[in-house]
C-alpha cells in the first residue's frame, strides 16, 4: 500500500501518515497543536479542520453544523485518511497555541517564541543552503587527462545537475591531496544561495564525512529577533530562542533608526553591531543549550523587513525613507558570515530572504510562502501587524502587497496603561450595557498590570456596544457611570479600580487613546481596502485570511471585526500562521525549492505605494469609525 | 466599459520582465487600466491581446490639436464624467469672439484688451486661449480682411466661424498656416467644409441642429475620411447645452464613435452676468472650448479661475497654502504653532487653538499635503524645512518672542531645530485636541 | 436613425428638508437626479438662497456690500426685513455677538435678538452660532428655545459639539446644520452620529465647509458631487441636502475685496461674479441651500437657476 501524506495549510507542512493513525495524531506529529480539549473523543469540536483535497471518512461529525460539513469541515480526531489529503486549519482550532505566552525569567526582556516543530519531508530538505554530497571522482588516466578541478566539477554536475559552480581557493589548495589520499572518494560541501549566484564548493573532505552540520534561521524583526538552530542533515529543529533587538536604543521603529543613521557617521556601524550582537547572543545561548560549536553552523538564512536587512549587512537605508523609497537592493546575494561578524563558521553563507520593496521585505516574502497563498487558487489576504502593518492580497496568479504605519498602539505603545501581551496584561474585556460593570481576563491570570493589544480591541468594541462611546470614539455625554471621568487632561474610562484584586493604580483608557487605536485599526483596514480597490475587487472576494506575527496570536477575531480592524467575512476563513518570517527563513535554509519560490514571489509581487494618490487617505478617514463609515461593509456587526 | 487591471493582466505575458519600466505585469496592467500608460509600452504583447485590449483601452474622446508651433493647444482626451474619478485631462479652452461686422478700430482695441487678459496665479500665468472670428457680414472679402487683421495682431490660435465655405476658403489663404479650427460643417455645407479641412489638414467643427442630426453629420464627415472633429450640438440655451454636453460625454465613454470628440459651446452674447454664468456651466460640464463675447477682465479672471479649479488634479491631497495663519486675533506675544499643510491636520490644529481661546499663529509647513508623522517619516517635515519656513514666512516680524511649538509626535526634531533656526522649541502635545490644556499650562511669551 | 440616449435612473434621492412654516416655508432638496438633469429625473425644488445678516455690525465687510444695507447694519431686525425686500428665500442670522473674543453676548441676550428677527420677517430663518464650539452649544440651546416651533435651521454642529445641539433641535423642533471639514467621509460620519441620536436625516443639512472660487472650490465641488451621487445611489447617510456658506468665503478673497486693480476689472462686477460663480458651480455640483451676502448676487443667482430649471428633456 502506498504511503499517504497530509499537506497542512496555512503552515504549509507535510507529514506522512502512519498506519491507522487519525488525522489529529498526524497533525500533532507535524508539530501543530489543535484545541482538542476532550482528548480526541469527538465531543469538544475543537479540532475542526477543512479537507481541501482528498478523501477522509469521519467516524462522527457531531458538533459541526450542516453548513460546516458542506464546506468540508471534519473533526480531525474522528478521521482516518483514506487518501493523501490537503487540509486547512482554521484559526479557532488552534486556540491552544495562541494562548501560550512564555515569559522567560523575571527581567521582562526575553520572550520565548513558540514554533511548531518542523518535520520536513525528504524532498523539501533535499537541498539545504549547505549541502554535502559524497562522490566517486573518476581517476585520471593517460587517455583522460582533465585537471582535478575539471573532473570534480564534472562529477558534481552529473550528480546534482548544478551548472554554475565555483570553488574557493582553499578548496583548490587541498584538492589534489584529498582526491588522491581518499582514493577518489570525497565529500564536497556545496554552499548555495539564491538562483543567480554560482554554487560554491566550500569544502572538500576525504571519504564520507560524518560531523555535524547545522544551519541557522533568523527572523530579524524591528522589535524582536528570533533564531532557530536546524540540523541540516534531517531538517530537524534543535532549538529556538527569541529576544529583543538591541537596536531599540536607536529608536523604536525603522524610520527612527534610518534617521539616526543619517545623524552620525558611526551610527550605521553601531546599528549593525547592535543587531549582530543580538543574534550572536542568541547563537551563543542556543549552542550552549545544545552543546554545539558555533563553527558547526555552516549556513544562515535571515528574514526581515528591508530596513532591518540593510542594517544587518551594513547597507545605508537612507533612501528607503525618502520618496520614492528606494532600497539599495531587494534581492541581495549571500554574503559570508565573517563579513558581518556573525559568530558562526566564518566561511558560512548568510542569505537574506529577498524582499519586494523598501517597505515590504523578506519577512513578508517568507509569510507569502509559508501561507501557501502563492500556490493557491483561492484569494488570500495575508496580514502581519506590528508597528508597521504589511498586507498581501493574491493567489497563484498575482500578488499585491502594501505597507501602512499602524503605529505602536496594538503593541501597547503610546497608551498610558498599554503593555505587550505579558503576564498580567488585560487581554479580554467585557463591559455591561451602561458601562458600569467591567469584567476582564489577564494573561496568566495574574493581577492586572496594564492592557495589551487584544484587550484594547475588546475594550473599544465593548465601550461602543455598551453605549459609552459613539462611533467616532468620543464619549457620549449621557453615559452616567462613575467609570467615565475627567482626569483634568481629558475624559477617560476606568477599566479596573485600584484596590481591585491587589493593584495599586486605576487602569484607564482615555478618549485620546481610544482615537489613537481607532487610527491604528483604520490604517490597517484602509490598506486592505486600497489593495482591493487597486484591482477592483470587493471584500467578499477574499476566500481566506492568514494572520501572522506576534500580535495576531492573541487577537479575538470577532472583536477585531466588530471594531473594523479586519474585514467582515466568516470566521472560519481566518487562520493564524505564527512567526511566518522565521518559518520562511527556515524553509529557505533547508530547501532549494523554497528558495526559488521565495525569489519568484519577491519578483512577482506588486508593491502598492499607498502614499501615491489619495485613495489610501480616503479609505483611512472612512475607516476612522466603528466599525466603518460605510456600515454596509460590516453586515455581521450590529 | 473600461477594463479592470486584472482583466488586462490576464492578457499580458506575465513574465514580469520589467521591459515596460514597471516592476510587474500586474503593475503595468493597473497603470494601463487607470490610463497612466498606453498598452504599447509592453513590447511582448501578443497579437491576440493587442486586438482584445486595443479598443477597450483606447481613449474614449479623441485629442484634437489646434494652432501651430508653440501656440498649439490640445483639447479632448477626456476619460471620465466626474472630476473626482480622475483629473480632467485638457483644460477647456476659453475663446473670445469677434465679429467681422465690427469696425477695424474696435477690433484692434478688443484684440489689445484680449492680450492684456493675463493673470498670475501661484506663480503661473493664465490667459485666454483662442480668438473666434465670426462671419456675419455675408462678405467673404470682409471676412478675409478681418481674419487678416486679427491674425496679424495676435498669436492666439484661431477659430474661423462661417457657414460659407467660400468665406472660409478665402480666409484660409493667409490663415491656414496658423492651423485654425474651421467652424464649421453643417448639413448643407459639410462636403465642401470637409474638403477644406482635409486640404489644409485642419480640425473641423461639425454642427447638428440637435444630437440626432449631430451624430448623423459626424458619421458623414467621418465617412468622407476626416476625423479631426469638434462637436457642436447647435443649442445655446444653458440648460439644454448642459443636457447635450452630458449626453455627448456619456455616450463617448460608452465608446459611441460619433461622439468620441471634444465639444464647443457658446455663452450668450452681451456683457450680462448671465453669459459668464453660462460659460461657467460649460467649463464645469464637459465643453472642450467655451466661447464668450466679453473681454472684461473681471469676467475672464472669474472663468479662468474656475477652469483652474475644475481641471486640477483630484488625486493630490487637499492642502492649505503654506503661509502664516492667524487664529482668533493674535498679538506679538501669541504662541506660534508649527504643523503640516495637510488640510485636515491644519483644520484640526486651528479648531483646537480656537477652542483654547488663546489666540495664536499657525505655520503649516508645505509637506505636499501629508500629515505630521507621514511628513516626518518621508523627510518632508525636517528641521531644515521648518527653519526655512520660519525665515521666509515673515513670522519673525509678527511676534516679539522667538518660540515655536512643534507637534509632540515629532519631539525628536527639537534639538536640531533649535540649533539651526535659533528659535526656542517647545514640544506640544501629540494630539492637537490637548492644545487647550497645554497652552494654558506652558505658554509664557 | 434615432440616437439612443444615455439616461440614468437612480435608486435613491436627496431628502426634502422643510424650513419655516407655511405659507412661507421653504423646501430644499428632494431631487432624484443630478442637478438640472430634467431629461432623466425630477428636480422638485430649485436650489434656495438666503442672505446673511449679523447681530452685530460687521467690521470687516467691504464697502461694496455694506452699501447695499446702509442704515440697517446695526439693526438685525431692519437688516432682515431688507433681505426679505431683496427677495431672499430665507434670512441667515449669524450670532456673531456671542463670540467670547468680541462682545461675548449671553445666550439669553442673543436669543432675544433672534426672537425679535423671527417675529419681524415672514421668510424662514437660518441661525448660526459665532463658530466657537462650546459657546455655540449654549447660544443655540437658548435660541432653539426662544424660537421654539419656528422650524428654523440651526447650526453649526461639529463632531465635537453635535450631541447638545442635536438635542436642542429635537426638543424645539428645528433643523440642524452639520459641519465637517472638507471630507465626504467625515460628513457622512457626522450624519450617522446625529441620526443615531434620532434626529431624522431630512432635518440635517450638510455643510462641507466650502471654499470660494480660487480657494479650494474644487474640493467642495467634488465632495458635493460625490455626496449627491451617493444619495442618488441609495446611500441614506449621504442623502441630506447640502448647505453652502458661499458669502462668507467669497468676501474673504482678494478678488472680492481688492478695490482698485485695473487688470482685474471693476471691483463690484468682479466681486459679484466671484460670489455668483462660486454659488452657481456648487449648485451644479449638487448644493441645495446657498447663503449669500450681496443682493445682486442673489438676483443673478436666482435668474441663472431659473434658466437651468427650464425643461431640457429630449
Amino acid at each position: 500500500m502506498p504511503k499517504l501524506h497530509v499537506h497542512i495549510y496555512p503552515e504549509n507542512k507535510h507529514v506522512t501518515i502512519d498506519r491507522n493513525e487519525n488525522l489529529l495524531q498526524a497533525i500533532t506529529r507535524a508539530g501543530i497543536l489543535l484545541d482538542a480539549s476532550c482528548g480526541g473523543q469527538g465531543t469538544c469540536g475543537g479540532c475542526k479542520v477543512r479537507i481541501r483535497e482528498g478523501q477522509a471518512s469521519p467516524v462522527s461529525s457531531g458538533m459541526l453544523s450542516d453548513d460546516e460539513k458542506k464546506q468540508g469541515f471534519v473533526l480531525a480526531c474522528q478521521c482516518v485518511p483514506k487518501s493523501s489529503l490537503v487540509v486547512d486549519i482554521p484559526l479557532e482550532s488552534k486556540l491552544a497555541e495562541q494562548r501560550v505566552v512564555l515569559l522567560d525569567g523575571s527581567e521582562g526582556d526575553e520572550v520565548e517564541f513558540l514554533i511548531d516543530d518542523p518535520n520536513f519531508t525528504d524532498e523539501e530538505c533535499s537541498v539545504p543552503m549547505y549541502n554535502r554530497i559524497t562522490l566517486e571522482v573518476p581517476q585520471p588516466t593517460l587517455g583522460d587527462t582533465e585537471d582535478d578541478l575539471g573532473r570534480l566539477l564534472r562529477t558534481i554536475r552529473r550528480e546534482t545537475g548544478i551548472e554554475f559552480l565555483q570553488p574557493t581557493l582553499d578548496v583548490l589548495k587541498i584538492l589534489p591531496e584529498v582526491l588522491r589520499k581518499s582514493g577518489w572518494r570525497v565529500t564536497v560541501s556545496l554552499a548555495e544561495g539564491l538562483g543567480l549566484q554560482p554554487v560554491e564548493i566550500n569544502r572538500v573532505e576525504p571519504g564520507p564525512a560524518a560531523d555535524k552540520h547545522l544551519g541557522l534561521a533568523v527572523d530579524v524583526g524591528t522589535t524582536t529577533v528570533a533564531a532557530m538552530l536546524v540540523d541540516l542533515n534531517n531538517g530537524r529543529t534543535l532549538a529556538v530562542k527569541g529576544t529583543y533587538n538591541r537596536q531599540a536604543v536607536y529608536g523604536d521603529d525603522v524610520i527612527s533608526r534610518i534617521i539616526s543613521v543619517g545623524e552620525h557617521p558611526d551610527r550605521l556601524g553601531d546599528l549593525q553591531k547592535a543587531v549582530i550582537d543580538t543574534i550572536n547572543n542568541l547563537i551563543e545561548e542556543l549552542c550552549g543549550r545544545e552543546k554545539i560549536e558555533p563553527a558547526d553552523i555552516r549556513a544562515a538564512a535571515c528574514s526581515g523587513n528591508t530596513t532591518m536587512v540593510h542594517l544587518l549587512l551594513g547597507l545605508n537605508p537612507a533612501n528607503i525613507r525618502l520618496e520614492p523609497y528606494i532600497p539599495v537592493a531587494n534581492n541581495i546575494p549571500a554574503i559570508r558570515a565573517s563579513d558581518v561578524g556573525l559568530k558562526i563558521h566564518p566561511g558560512a553563507w548568510v542569505q537574506s530572504i529577498p524582499g519586494v520593496s523598501g517597505y515590504v521585505g523578506g519577512d513578508i516574502t517568507s509569510g507569502i510562502l509559508v501561507s501557501g497563498m502563492a500556490q493557491a487558487d483561492e484569494l488570500t489576504l495575508f496580514i502581519d501587524i506590528g508597528t508597521n502593518g504589511e498586507m498581501v492580497l493574491g493567489n497563484k496568479d498575482w500578488l499585491v502587497a502594501c505597507a501602512c504605519s499602524a503605529g505602536p498602539a496594538f503593541e501597547g505603545g503610546g497608551i498610558r496603561h498599554g503593555m505587550r501581551a505579558m503576564q498580567g496584561a488585560i487581554e479580554k474585556v467585557r463591559i455591561s450595557r451602561d458601562g458600569s460593570e467591567v469584567s476582564y481576563a489577564t494573561v496568566g491570570g495574574a493581577p492586572p498590570a496594564g492592557i495589551c493589544g487584544s484587550g484594547l480591541i475588546d475594550c473599544i468594541s465593548w465601550l461602543y456596544k455598551a453605549g459609552v462611546i459613539d462611533r467616532s470614539g468620543s464619549f457620549l455625554k449621557e453615559a452616567g457611570t462613575p467609570r467615565v471621568r475627567d482626569n483634568g487632561e481629558g475624559i477617560e474610562f476606568v477599566l479596573a479600580w485600584s484596590g481591585e484584586v491587589g493593584i495599586c493604580k486605576d487602569i484607564t483608557i482615555s478618549e485620546i487613546e481610544i482615537k489613537n487605536i481607532i487610527r491604528s485599526k483604520a490604517a490597517v483596514y484602509a490598506g486592505i481596502r486600497s489593495m482591493l480597490k487597486s484591482i477592483d475587487l470587493k471584500v467578499e472576494a477574499i476566500d481566506r485570511v492568514v494572520i501572522a506575527g506576534g500580535f495576531g496570536r492573541y487577537i479575538n477575531i470577532v472583536e477585531a471585526v466588530s471594531i473594523g480592524l479586519f474585514p467582515d467575512i466568516p470566521l472560519e476563513k481566518y487562520t493564524y500562521v505564527g512567526n511566518s518570517s522565521l518559518k520562511g527563513a527556515r524553509m529557505g535554509l533547508l530547501s532549494r525549492q523554497a528558495r526559488r519560490q521565495l525569489e519568484e514571489i519577491a519578483k512577482k509581487t506588486t508593491y502598492l505605494e499607498l502614499s501615491e494618490g489619495n485613495i489610501f487617505m480616503e479609505e483611512f478617514i472612512s475607516a476612522l469609525f466603528i466599525p466603518h463609515t460605510d456600515i454596509g461593509l460590516f453586515p455581521s456587526v450590529q | 466599459m473600461a477594463l479592470t487591471g486584472l482583466e488586462i493582466f490576464k492578457q499580458l505575458p506575465k513574465t514580469n520582465c520589467r521591459d515596460c519600466g514597471q516592476a510587474t505585469c500586474l503593475a503595468f496592467a493597473m497603470a494601463v487600466a487607470t490610463g497612466k500608460l498606453a498598452l504599447d509600452h509592453c513590447p511582448h504583447l501578443s497579437e491576440a491581446a493587442r486586438e482584445n485590449l486595443g479598443f477597450a483601452t483606447a481613449p474614449p474622446v479623441a485629442t484634437i490639436k489646434i494652432g501651430a508651433g508653440g501656440e498649439q493647444l490640445c483639447i479632448g482626451n477626456e476619460t471620465v464624467l466626474y472630476r473626482h474619478d480622475k483629473r480632467f485631462e485638457n483644460p477647456c479652452a476659453i475663446a473670445i469672439s469677434i465679429s467681422d461686422t465690427t469696425c477695424n478700430d474696435e477690433i484692434t482695441s478688443k484684440i489689445a484688451a484680449i492680450k492684456k487678459l493675463e493673470f498670475d496665479r501661484v506663480g503661473q500665468i493664465h490667459s485666454v486661449d483662442m480668438v473666434l472670428i465670426e462671419e456675419s457680414s455675408g462678405s467673404p472679402e470682409r471676412y478675409a480682411e478681418t481674419v487678416k487683421l486679427i491674425a496679424g495682431n495676435t498669436r492666439h490660435p484661431l477659430i474661423l466661424k462661417s457657414e460659407n465655405p467660400v468665406a472660409i476658403e478665402k480666409a484660409l489663404d493667409m490663415a491656414a498656416v496658423r492651423k485654425p479650427l474651421i467652424n464649421g460643417a453643417n448639413s448643407t455645407n459639410y462636403e465642401a467644409m470637409t474638403t477644406l479641412a482635409k486640404k489644409f489638414d485642419l480640425p473641423l467643427v461639425v454642427k447638428g441642429s440637435d444630437l440626432n442630426e449631430l451624430s448623423l453629420m459626424v458619421e458623414k464627415v467621418m465617412g468622407l475620411g476626416w476625423k479631426e472633429i469638434v462637436l457642436d450640438s447647435g443649442t445655446k440655451d444653458a440648460g439644454k447645452v448642459l443636457a447635450d454636453q452630458t449626453q455627448i460625454r456619456r455616450l463617448a465613454l460608452r465608446k459611441y464613435r460619433p461622439f468620441g470628440y471634444p465639444t464647443i459651446a457658446y455663452a450668450a452674447g452681451g456683457d450680462h452676468y448671465q453669459s459668464v454664468l453660462d460659460a461657467g456651466v460649460y467649463i464645469c460640464k464637459y465643453a472642450g472650448i467655451v466661447v464668450i463675447d466679453s473681454a472684461d477682465p473681471a469676467d475672464i479672471l472669474t472663468l479662468i479661475t474656475l477652469r483652474l479649479n475644475i481641471y486640477s488634479d483630484p488625486q493630490k491631497p487637499i492642502a492649505v497654502e503654506s503661509k502664516v495663519y492667524e487664529v482668533l486675533t493674535p498679538d506679538p506675544d501669541s504662541p506660534v504653532y508649527i504643523t503640516t499643510n495637510f488640510s485636515l491636520t491644519y483644520f484640526g490644529v486651528a479648531g483646537d487653538i480656537e477652542a483654547s481661546r488663546v489666540p495664536g499663529y499657525i505655520l503649516p509647513v508645505d509637506t505636499d499635503g501629508v500629515s505630521v508623522l507621514t511628513g516626518w517619516a518621508a523627510g518632508k517635515f525636517t528641521p531644515e524645512i521648518i527653519s526655512e519656513m520660519l525665515n521666509k514666512s515673515g513670522i519673525a516680524d509678527m511676534v516679539s518672542h522667538r518660540k515655536i511649538i512643534i507637534p509632540g509626535g515629532v519631539a525628536v526634531l527639537k534639538e536640531r531645530l533649535q540649533e539651526i533656526s535659533g528659535w526656542e522649541v517647545l514640544v506640544g502635545p501629540i494630539e492637537s485636541s490637548s492644545i487647550p490644556g497645554f497652552i494654558k499650562q506652558h505658554w509664557r511669551a | 436613425m434615432t440616437l439612443k440616449l444615455a439616461k440614468e435612473k437612480w435608486p435613491g434621492r436627496v431628502l426634502e428638508m422643510v424650513i419655516g412654516q407655511d405659507p412661507w416655508a421653504v423646501i430644499a432638496g428632494g431631487d432624484n437626479t443630478l442637478p438640472f438633469h430634467h431629461f432623466e429625473g425630477e428636480m422638485a425644488n430649485r436650489p434656495v438662497a438666503a442672505l446673511e445678516i449679523w447681530d452685530v455690525e460687521p467690521t470687516d465687510w467691504p464697502e461694496a456690500i455694506k452699501a447695499q444695507f446702509e442704515g440697517v447694519l446695526d439693526n438685525p431686525v431692519a437688516w432682515a426685513k431688507k433681505c426679505e425686500d431683496y427677495g431672499a428665500d430665507m434670512v441667515c442670522l449669524k450670532t456673531a455677538s456671542a463670540n467670547p473674543e468680541g462682545r461675548n453676548a449671553s445666550p439669553l441676550e442673543v436669543a432675544a435678538t433672534v426672537r425679535a428677527v423671527a417675529e419681524a420677517v415672514r421668510v424662514p430663518l437660518i441661525i448660526t452660532g459665532c463658530g466657537v464650539e462650546e459657546k455655540d452649544v449654549q447660544t443655540l440651546q437658548a435660541v432653539g428655545e426662544a424660537i421654539s416651533g419656528y422650524n428654523a435651521l440651526l447650526g453649526c454642529a461639529t463632531a465635537n459639539n453635535y450631541q447638545a445641539i442635536t438635542e436642542a433641535c429635537m426638543l424645539h423642533g428645528h433643523n440642524l446644520i452639520a459641519t465637517s471639514p472638507l471630507d465626504i467621509n467625515l460628513a457622512k460620519q457626522l450624519n450617522i452620529l446625529i441620526s443615531e441620536l434620532d434626529l431624522p436625516l431630512n432635518r440635517i443639512a450638510m455643510d462641507p465647509l466650502v471654499g470660494a472660487l480660487g480657494y479650494g472650490l474644487e474640493y467642495a465641488y467634488s465632495i458635493i458631487e460625490r455626496s449627491r451621487l451617493g444619495a442618488l445611489g441609495g446611500d441614506k447617510m449621504l442623502s441630506a441636502p447640502i448647505i453652502c456658506f458661499v458669502g462668507q468665503e467669497t468676501w474673504k478673497t482678494r478678488e472680492a475685496r481688492t478695490e482698485q486693480k485695473e487688470e482685474w476689472g471693476a471691483q463690484t462686477r468682479r466681486a459679484i461674479l466671484w460670489e455668483t460663480v462660486t454659488a452657481a458651480s456648487l449648485a451644479l455640483a449638487g448644493g441645495s441651500i446657498f447663503v449669500l451676502r450681496h443682493p445682486e448676487t442673489l438676483k443673478q443667482f436666482n435668474e441663472h437657476i431659473l434658466a437651468l430649471m427650464k425643461p431640457n428633456s429630449y
